[in-house]
């Protein structure tokens, strides 16, 4: 392995756990002066090591790399270990990003919890890099454990009544889903004798031609559900909303910019690609509840009267497009809901982050209680309306690619009424945030918010950098298919 | 009977010990802790048993992930007062006055049946086979999982701190 993808590989698990010893070794003040730059730090060393991963992946023409951090791999193959592909990179850039954003949103948001804010951030980082780098159910398993965790001490990081209730919620729902998952675990476990993808794979090649097992079905009912609730997906929703609502800023960027989706849909992506792919019936599945998610989010983020509760809405709306690429199936669904993976992680932190602008400028989030702000918070408008155009699927912005990918393999998959739907949901999308838009910046000014300004700090800067990468994606999304097609994975 | 059924007889009376513990816990915190002290046992039980992997499942997720869990769930929620704690404990004492002595029956006919040569349950393995399968299982086919728990106590830590210290501090 090349001395460059040693260090890259290993900053992507060492360095976080490193950032942490020594937060915590410096003094307590040193501590919280430091924390939140170290973070900065170490969430830009992160999208560089995966820059450096992608880099070497394609010049040793690899589809992916096998690597182990604290000691040798050894030549048993059902070791588990971690497994770098061009998929996970793309994730694992989110999370830098988005975590790097967080970082910046808690630098004006977290007074006085910087140290604990970054303790556990780093944490998640660690759990989530985990989530997207093994090759095994079971670590995946303990990875996802560690995110849920860390996602619900941050909710209730102020101990607030709503942050407390929020995060025993998500908690409560967290359980559920764990059981469900560790039930799946166990009948695959049973019946297969190794929790390896590649294992699992194999073993479960036949049951796609027919060979039926109860157990693997019932598995995979498990999977479905326990993965469902993690990632807010329609029925299982009823936690996010909350969870999003109650959270600070910089812990609701983080949660809706990319936890739910590396908790969620990155593992649905994952197991479905690797073991559960030729079976038509998880597709159909998978399929239904994206577009009951896809529609139901979509409606009730229409009726909702806060900025972070339409978000939470929209998510599970735009999630339900992700699960439905993947459902879709084929290598245009598979790029479809990877693109739209990375433009909802950029979108939806933008609109985080204005969320975050608007708490700090206006005191709340309550879209009834603002009005003719267009003027006083010239960033968040514009942002704003970029990243709402962008969730829209508006040409020429990265989300429209993304999703017309998506509608595109599910028209070719032959089902022309969901394709319908997925776009009719996104026409939908444009009206409740255009009600949004004009609520909040548009028509004439409220009398109590004429000393209303936006600060110009981080989350201003935050909030440009992000546009900037959703327009362009948009603009160079050719030149990225061409890369994708010479990689052959389009 | 030979030393390793004697020590299985051992750690099944700690497990026991420590799950009559984890009921009769006034402190939540305690409790859990006990809970993850039985899992524990559980899991040296299962690797005498030649179940190596069973015993690693049970280490990570019991006596590990749901401990933290456990801890940070308690964590978000508000303590008893002195009387209502005295209340409950009057309560659960008179709920649970039979599990000693059920245990204590349970433990004398299990331990009555291994003294008598019902062997046929022990562990017949090589001992040294055991521990290499058991070090092969723990060191080398999970090694990520062992990050993972260095990583989940860590979350632990840090709920701990955030939920449990500043609430006091307050």
């Amino acid at each position: 392995m090349p001395a460059s993808l040693t260090f890259a590989t290993a900053a992507l698990i060492v360095l976080p756990l490193l950032a942490i010893l020594i937060l915590n070794i410096v003094n307590k003040q040193a501590g919280q002066k430091i924390a939140l730059n170290v973070a900065l730090v170490v969430t830009v060393i992160q999208m560089i090591a995966v820059l450096i991963c992608g880099s070497l992946l394609v010049t040793g023409g690899k589809g992916s790399i096998d690597f182990s951090v604290f000691w040798d791999m050894n030549a048993n193959l059902s070791a588990s270990f971690f497994t770098v592909d061009f998929f996970s990179l793309v994730v694992l850039f989110s999370i830098g990003m988005v975590a790097f954003i967080s970082a910046m949103v808690a630098k004006r948001g977290v007074n006085g919890k910087e140290l604990n804010f970054t303790n556990l951030l780093m944490v998640i980082l660690l759990g989530m890099n985990g989530i997207a780098m093994v090759g095994d159910f079971f670590s995946l398993y303990v990875f996802l454990e560690i995110t849920g965790i860390c996602s619900f001490v941050m909710i209730a990081l102020y101990h607030s009544k709503e942050g407390l209730e929020g995060a025993f919620k998500y908690l409560l729902m967290s359980c559920v889903a764990t059981a469900f998952l560790l039930i799946s675990m166990a009948f695959l476990f049973m019946q297969v004798g190794s929790l390896r993808f590649t294992d699992l794979t194999i073993a479960l090649s036949g049951w796609a031609t027919g060979e039926g097992d109860l157990f693997v079905t019932i598995a995979f009912i498990c999977f479905i559900a326990g993965i469902a609730i993690k990632t807010g997906l329609m029925p299982f929703h009823s936690w996010l909303p909350d969870a999003y609502q109650s959270a600070p800023a910089a812990v609701s960027v983080l949660l809706g910019g990319i936890v739910s989706k590396v908790c969620g849909v990155y593992i649905i992506i994952r197991v479905l690609s690797s073991f559960f792919e030729n079976i038509p019936e998880v597709g159909i599945a998978v399929g239904l509840l994206a577009i009951i998610s896809i529609c139901f989010g979509a409606i009730a983020a229409a009726a909702q009267n806060d900025f972070k509760r339409i978000l939470a809405y929209s998510s599970i709306s735009q999630i339900g497009y992700i699960a439905l690429g993947i459902a879709a199936g084929g290598p245009i669904g598979f790029i479809g809901a990877m693109l739209h993976f990375f433009n909802h992680a950029t979108f939806k932190t933008t609109l985080f982050v204005d969320s975050a602008i608007l708490e700090e400028s206006v005191g709340s989030t309550d879209i009834e209680q603002m009005g003719g702000l267009e003027k006083q918070l010239p960033v968040a408008n514009v942002t704003t309306i970029l990243s709402l155009l962008s969730t829209s699927g508006i040409p020429p912005l990265a989300g429209f690619w993304s999703k017309a990918l998506i509608i595109i393999a599910v028209w070719q998959a032959g089902f022309h009424f969901t394709a319908f739907l997925a776009i009719l949901a996104s026409v939908f999308t444009l009206v409740y945030f255009l009600r949004l838009q004009r609520k909040v910046f548009f028509g004439p000014a409220e009398e109590h918010l004429a000393e209303v300004k936006e600060s110009r700090g981080t989350l201003a800067f935050s909030a440009i950098a992000l546009s900037v990468v959703t327009i362009g994606v948009g603009v160079l999304f050719p030149l990225i298919l061409r890369f994708l097609q010479a990689q052959g994975l389009l | 009977m030979n030393i390793f059924g004697l020590l299985l007889l051992i750690l099944l009376a700690l497990m026991l010990c420590f799950a009559v513990a984890a009921v009769l816990m006034r402190n939540l915190v305690k409790a859990a802790l006990c809970l993850a002290g039985s899992s524990a046992c559980l899991a040296v039980i299962l690797c005498f048993l030649v179940a190596p992997w069973a015993a690693i499942f049970e280490l990570s997720v019991c006596s590990g992930l749901i401990t933290v869990v456990t801890i940070s769930a308690i964590s978000l929620t508000t303590p008893y007062s002195k009387d209502e704690e005295n209340e409950l404990i009057k309560k659960r004492r008179a709920r649970y006055v039979a599990l000693p002595f059920i245990l204590l029956i349970v433990g004398v006919v299990a331990g009555y049946a291994l003294l008598n040569g019902q062997t046929g349950l022990m562990p017949t393995m090589s001992n040294a086979s055991t521990f290499a399968s058991f070090k092969e299982v723990l060191w080398q086919l999970r090694q990520v999982d062992i990050l993972g728990q260095i990583i989940m106590l860590l979350a632990g830590v840090f709920a701990v701190v955030v939920l449990f210290k500043e609430r006091d501090e307050a």
